[in-house]
């Protein structure tokens, strides 16, 4: 027998075999699975809150004249997906949704100032944990900036422009919108929605050119509404509430308006998924995660599979897969080396921002070990802002609003850009299960057919969307939460 | 049709010719009842006719597709004392659909995409986001592992009376 004979053999292989295959395994997955959603619980649950205060530097003066608590001047319209077939479906349930998935996908083109973005705003925004957690959503920041960049004029824009790496706000405007579609999900298996709100003082006219160009570009509702009441505020919180499902209320509680605000820009993401392959129930026990503060016992997930590892000089390497596209990197420094010095690392920066092809890569079987962790951080971004160049906003002298607003003698600038994060990742069951820990030297090879992964220290993630772009990225200092 | 060929002999006219051939097959061949699957008997056809083209010319001609994968498929031959030489092709085909099988969804749609669509090993990376490297390397396992399935004792071809 030779290659020859296995040619013909393979030939004549079952036509069921030849036929399934036309489809690719994510297709053929959605087939025969089973619709989770509403059954149980997300594994995977994450939602942020970013926002974005303006105010004027004295001077105004608020109409509080009653009326409605908040009114839409611009509401954004989300694309319409078609719902994700359970089963049993029709042929043409199916092709309805994976057409209303296609729509959604964007080729965004040369995307090296975004991961210029990404990388640089990363490293600015995780450094300096004090040993606790902190979690960062480039894109969320990446958006919120983008409507910021609509909003204002001159060396204010041109601070941003430049941050974002894009030549014109035509170009930054066409970005955000594909950047924004290629993110979207909404069909009842993924959620994946970065929404956008505005919340302007009644007190104030504003640029409708501007409010319809936010909807229609960055899908950012505009609301009108009497400053410092608590019914606004509560609208706001609503929203927020309901853009995160309900998992950042003690921090969206928080968020008030006083009656000097001008404008809140409210920009969150939400996204929910389900991993590809599920950890085992059984497998879960408690293990010593060896945090900065002391060592802490927490429950690990483990497991097993067969996929690709990574290492570098100073880390090692591997994702987690979701069901419906998108994955969790999982970043682990080698012993001595902290996750925030990792950030200042050429090589590791290149693989968590850059990575498209990497030759310390290796196909073995992985046996991994994941603390279950729930990490949030609530953090106000102004100073990191200003280190990367982006001050002119927070300057009432300098602060250009004009596009915004049609009252140009009002001195308006930002007065505070707050980002809180939660991630959450899950499973059910605790039972324990040993594994030999050899922790992972980031320059050596691994061994031929397997390795260890032991996330029992400090390390980075990284969650990507369908589109490869990072949704979060985040040190978990204390998987057990702050 | 047309891909299909050229990416087996990787030589346009002789893609072209193979197509031809296999219209005047499937003119002579097709069953007075459909086939079951239309893709997968006019596949086999050009499949068919791509080696007959390649053993008659290849020492001529460098048909780089169909080489590659001869090559590759090289890696699923079990050691020749373990298995008798002249399993019948029928024998040989039904035994790996079965091995197929056994497969995780996306090894096996790897697999039959390399071998039976001949999709190049860099767009299969594309599909699986994964790298190339990686890709083959799952390949080789596979390969390996369908080797591996041949040398099982409850294979024994002979006392089943496939040989």
């Amino acid at each position: 027998m030779n290659g020859k004979d296995m040619y013909d053999g393979v030939t004549d292989i079952r036509d069921d075999l030849i036929d399934g295959a036309k489809s690719s395994p994510k297709r053929q997955k959605r087939h025969i699975k089973a619709r989770w959603f509403g059954a149980v619980a997300a594994v995977l649950v994450l939602a942020i809150l970013g926002g974005i205060f303006l105010r004027p530097d004295g001077g105004l003066t608020v109409r509080p004249d009653g009326g409605l608590t908040a009114y839409a001047l611009a509401e954004a319209q989300y694309p319409q997906m078609a719902p994700y077939p359970g089963e049993p479906h029709t042929e043409k349930e199916f092709e309805d949704w994976w057409e209303s998935v296609k729509a959604q996908r964007r080729d965004l083109g040369d995307i090296s100032s975004l991961q210029a973005f990404f990388r640089n705003s990363s490293g600015v925004f995780l450094a300096d944990t004090g040993g606790q957690n902190r979690v960062y959503s480039p894109l969320n920041v990446y958006m919120a900036l983008s409507m910021l960049a609509q909003l204002t004029d001159g060396e204010s824009r041109g601070q941003i422009l430049t941050l974002l790496g894009s030549d014109s706000l035509d170009t930054l405007r066409r970005q955000a919108s594909d950047v924004w579609n290629a993110n979207y999900r909404d069909d009842g298996a993924l959620t994946s929605i970065l929404a956008s709100s505005l919340w302007l003082n009644k007190g104030i006219s504003f640029n409708q050119e501007t409010l319809d160009t936010l909807a229609r570009d960055f899908y950012a509702s505009s609301y009108q509404g009497e400053m410092g009441t608590d019914a606004y505020d509560k609208a706001l919180q609503e929203w927020l509430n309901q853009q995160t499902g309900g998992l950042l209320a003690d921090q969206a509680g928080n968020v008030t308006m006083d009656p000097e605000t001008v404008l809140a820009l409210a920009t969150t993401v939400y996204y929910q998924a389900k991993w590809g392959h599920e950890f085992s129930e059984d497998s879960t026990g408690p293990r010593t995660f060896h945090s900065p503060t002391g060592d802490i016992e927490t429950d690990f997930m483990h497991q097993r599979e067969d996929q690709t590892y990574y290492w570098g000089e100073h880390f090692a390497a591997i994702s987690q897969g979701f069901e419906e596209g998108g994955e969790m990197w999982f970043i682990l420094p080698d012993e001595g080396i902290t996750p925030e010095k990792l950030l200042a690392d050429e090589e590791a920066m290149e693989f968590l921002f850059y990575r498209k092809e990497w030759e310390n890569s290796k196909f073995l079987f992985v046996n991994k070990s994941i603390p279950k962790f729930d990490v949030s951080s609530q953090f106000d971004l102004g100073d990191g802002l200003r280190k990367l160049g982006v001050t002119d906003v927070f300057d009432p002298s300098r602060a250009d609003f004009t596009p915004m607003t049609t009252d140009a003698d009002v001195p308006i600038a930002v007065s505070g850009a707050n980002h809180a994060v939660r991630v959450v990742i899950d499973e059910e069951g605790c039972t324990a299960a040993a594994f030999t820990v050899m922790l992972a030297a980031g320059a050596a090879m691994p061994p031929d057919e397997e390795v260890d992964f032991v996330l029992d220290r400090p390390f980075l993630f990284c969650i990507t969307g369908d589109s490869g772009l990072p949704l979060f990225v985040g040190i978990v200092n204390i998987p057990a939460g702050d | 049709m047309a891909a299909y060929a050229l990416r087996l002999l990787g030589l346009r006219e002789d893609a072209e010719e193979c197509v031809n051939d296999t219209w005047y097959a499937v003119w002579n061949k097709i069953p007075p009842d459909r086939p079951a699957s239309l893709g997968a008997f006019l596949g086999r056809i050009t499949r068919n006719l791509s080696i007959s083209r390649w053993r008659r010319n290849h020492a001529q001609k460098r048909y780089d597709g169909i080489e590659i994968l001869l090559s590759e498929l090289e890696d699923c031959v079990p050691s020749p004392s373990t298995v008798e030489a002249s399993v019948e092709r029928q024998v040989l085909a039904a035994a790996i659909s079965d091995w197929l099988d056994t497969l995780e969804d996306t090894d096996r749609w790897l697999f039959i995409r390399r071998y039976w669509y001949a999709d190049p090993v860099k767009e299969l990376a594309a599909e699986l986001k994964e790298q190339p490297n990686n890709c083959s390397q799952r390949l080789l396992r596979s390969a390996k592992g369908c080797a591996f399935f041949w040398n099982r004792k409850e294979w024994n071809y002979e006392r089943e009376g496939y040989v």
